[in-house]
């Protein structure tokens, strides 16, 4: 048995048997997140169907910023041929660059960003055929 | 007080995060009103509304608002502020803005530009340390490109040796010598390669520091001729250049080469005429009485990993700055300084170290912070704070203070394990890795540490949560569709009324 006992401010006393936990659970939009002894957990909420932390999607053929970010270099342009692993577009979100590579081998259908955009995670980038 | 002191009754912080509410906190202990800036971004940051009054100053990208020279001018002058605190990163080692600031009648609180010009140039630092006998990495670029001249200059350099393009970077051509029989091959090699990618094959020569140990000084000077230096910092642990942990004292430093580390720091202060506080960063090779130190540079401001130096000494950094800038004389002696205990300083990322440490971004919807004796938790967030991808992804500070070098590891250790921040990932559950690994307990880990380990430490950071706590999430699910409405994040605890109903199989 789980016994569950509410602290307050969002935390838990977790006891089972003799073991007991001090656990911190928060529900953000799309998931549910948990906290113990250092380790975080993120639930995703049943039909959310987020795409977050993802860089690819739908049939690996749409590629997605995998979070906030803006777009610094393009290097593909639509009819163009690359290969599984390019650095297709690099992105830049705190003073970091994330370079975005290609899921699959392909021909780019088309470019749906420019340098300099703004990118939401979940927006296709660019398509690949 | 001193004769030529002036009081700073108001002052601009032209910085953001932990950072900015650090000066704030400094500023209300001294009677100083603070006026804080903001972007776009930050309207709802936790440092605008601690602050006295505050100024919106563009944007959220930092080129329109925090590295915005007039714009901060110009919220100085409509607040009537009499001085500046530029914290770090952003505008805070730029000499056109001390400049500025001069030239507006407000009181930098920081070196002279003078100071921040002469160190912001590589060769031009190096140069005049040499002048002021500060050891430096021995290193050479002989104008006879001879194979005899380039072995005979590698021989005053030292081996192991490390051959580069003159007018390289990145890594191109370098080459590493250990002993005078490699030099033929390596020189040739180097020599190819240097002109293949640069057009020029002249060579550079210079010492190896074979796992160094990144140990810098804090050092603070008056204007009424006093340096002095707050001892070490030891920063070892960075990834990718980005410090990780840091320390204080250096387990490495013998109290011998502590005082040569501390009297050389002094001497490149004062080869600049610095004034107020700033650190000069050193390799140390080796440990014991028998290690040897380089000057790297030299940075003009307070740095992010002060905290573990007022934790040792006492000293509140940032009141001394305070009252420097405001002509005032140092509020302590050489003499007077001493370090006492043990402290460790672990920044707190937003990057998820299980997806090669890609920075976070998104809403905090759950913030709790360690609490207890020798704990302190400098932070920018508070629950509902938006994290966002225009600023550096350093959201807080955990420093802990104890007796023991041990006795800090595991306060630390256990103050993260007591650190819970929710709806983006941090890099605590890294920092706990770090701090058990065998290499960091018995102290002797090099700056090249992490860039070898950070793969090995993310992978063994534990992928799933124990059992009841997964239950324990189900029963909070299970609650709220009963309740019908979801919680406010991270309060639902007070309001459920079914606290009875907490039963689940695990």
């Amino acid at each position: 048995m789980v016994e569950t006992k509410p602290l307050g401010d969002g935390w838990y006393l977790v006891t089972e048997g003799n073991e007991r936990w001090r656990v911190a659970i928060a529900d953000a939009p799309d998931a549910t997140w948990v906290f113990v002894d250092g380790q975080v957990a993120r639930i995703e909420s049943a039909g959310s169907g987020s795409t977050r932390g993802r860089a690819k999607g739908r049939g690996d053929s749409s590629v997605m910023a995998p979070m906030p970010a803006t777009v610094v270099t393009i290097n593909a342009a639509a009819g163009q041929r690359v290969n599984e692993g390019d650095t297709i577009i690099v992105l830049e979100a705190m003073k970091m660059e994330l370079p975005i590579r290609s899921p699959r081998s392909g021909i780019v259908k088309a470019v749906h960003c420019a340098k300099g955009d703004l990118v939401q995670p979940g927006v296709t980038l660019l398509e690949i055929e | 007080m001193d004769d030529q002191a002036v009081t700073i009754r108001r002052l601009l912080i032209a910085n953001r995060g932990e950072i900015a509410r650090r000066i704030i906190r400094a500023c209300r202990e001294l009677d100083i009103e603070t006026v804080a800036v903001y972007s776009d971004a930050d309207a709802g940051a936790p440092h605008v509304s601690e602050a006295d009054s505050a100024v919106r100053i563009g944007a959220a990208p930092a080129r329109e608002s925090y590295l915005n020279i007039d714009a901060i001018i110009a919220a100085a002058r409509s607040t009537h502020a009499d001085a500046i605190h530029p914290g770090y990163g952003f505008l805070s080692e730029r000499a056109p803005f001390a400049r500025a600031c001069e030239e507006a009648g407000l009181i930098f609180v920081g070196p002279p530009a003078s100071s921040l010009e002469k160190m912001g140039s590589k060769i031009g630092a190096r140069a005049l340390m040499t002048a002021a006998k500060v050891p430096v990495v021995p290193g050479e670029t002989p104008s006879d490109q001879s194979d005899k001249a380039l072995t005979t200059a590698a021989t005053r350099v030292g081996f192991p040796a490390l051959i580069k393009p003159a007018a390289g970077g990145g890594g191109i051509g370098m080459k590493t010598v250990r002993d005078a029989a490699e030099l033929p091959g390596a020189l040739a090699a180097a020599r190819r390669e240097a002109k293949a990618s640069f057009g020029n094959d002249a060579l550079y020569i210079e010492r190896l520091i074979e796992q160094p140990r990144h140990v810098e000084i804090q050092v603070f000077a008056d204007a009424h001729g006093h340096t002095v230096h707050v001892f070490e910092r030891e920063c070892s642990a960075q990834r990718r250049h980005q410090k990780v942990i840091e320390e204080s004292p250096c387990p490495a430093l013998s109290p011998a080469i502590r005082e040569r580390m501390g009297a050389a720091a002094i001497a490149a202060a004062n080869a600049v005429g610095y004034r107020n506080a700033g650190t000069c960063e050193f390799l140390l090779e080796g440990s014991g009485d028998s290690a040897s130190f380089y000057f790297l540079e030299m940075n003009t401001r307070l740095q992010v990993e002060h905290p573990v130096t007022e934790c040792v000494t006492g000293v509140d950094l940032v009141h001394a700055q305070l009252r420097v800038a405001s002509g005032e004389a140092l509020p302590f002696t050489q003499a007077s300084l001493s370090q006492r205990g043990h402290a460790i300083e672990c920044r707190i990322y937003a990057e998820d170290p299980q997806q090669g440490f890609i920075p976070q971004a998104g809403t905090i919807v759950l913030y709790s912070e360690p609490q207890g004796p020798g704990i302190r938790v400098d932070s920018g967030v508070k629950a509902g704070s938006e994290v966002s991808i225009h600023y550096d992804p350093m959201l807080a500070k955990l420093i802990v203070h104890a007796m023991t070098r041990e006795d800090a590891r595991r306060r630390a250790i256990t103050a993260l394990r007591n650190y819970a921040i929710l709806g983006i990932r941090t890099n605590i559950p890294f920092l706990l890795q770090i701090l058990e690994h065998p290499q960091f307990v018995n102290a002797s880990i090099d700056t090249g540490f992490l860039d070898r380990e950070s793969a090995a430490l993310a992978a063994a950071i534990p992928r799933d949560l124990p059992p009841a706590a997964m239950a324990a999430v189900e029963n909070h699910k299970q609650r709220i569709s009963t309740l019908g409405t979801p919680g406010t994040p991270g309060t639902l605890g007070t309001l459920d009324p079914f606290s009875t109903l907490g039963n689940w199989r695990g």
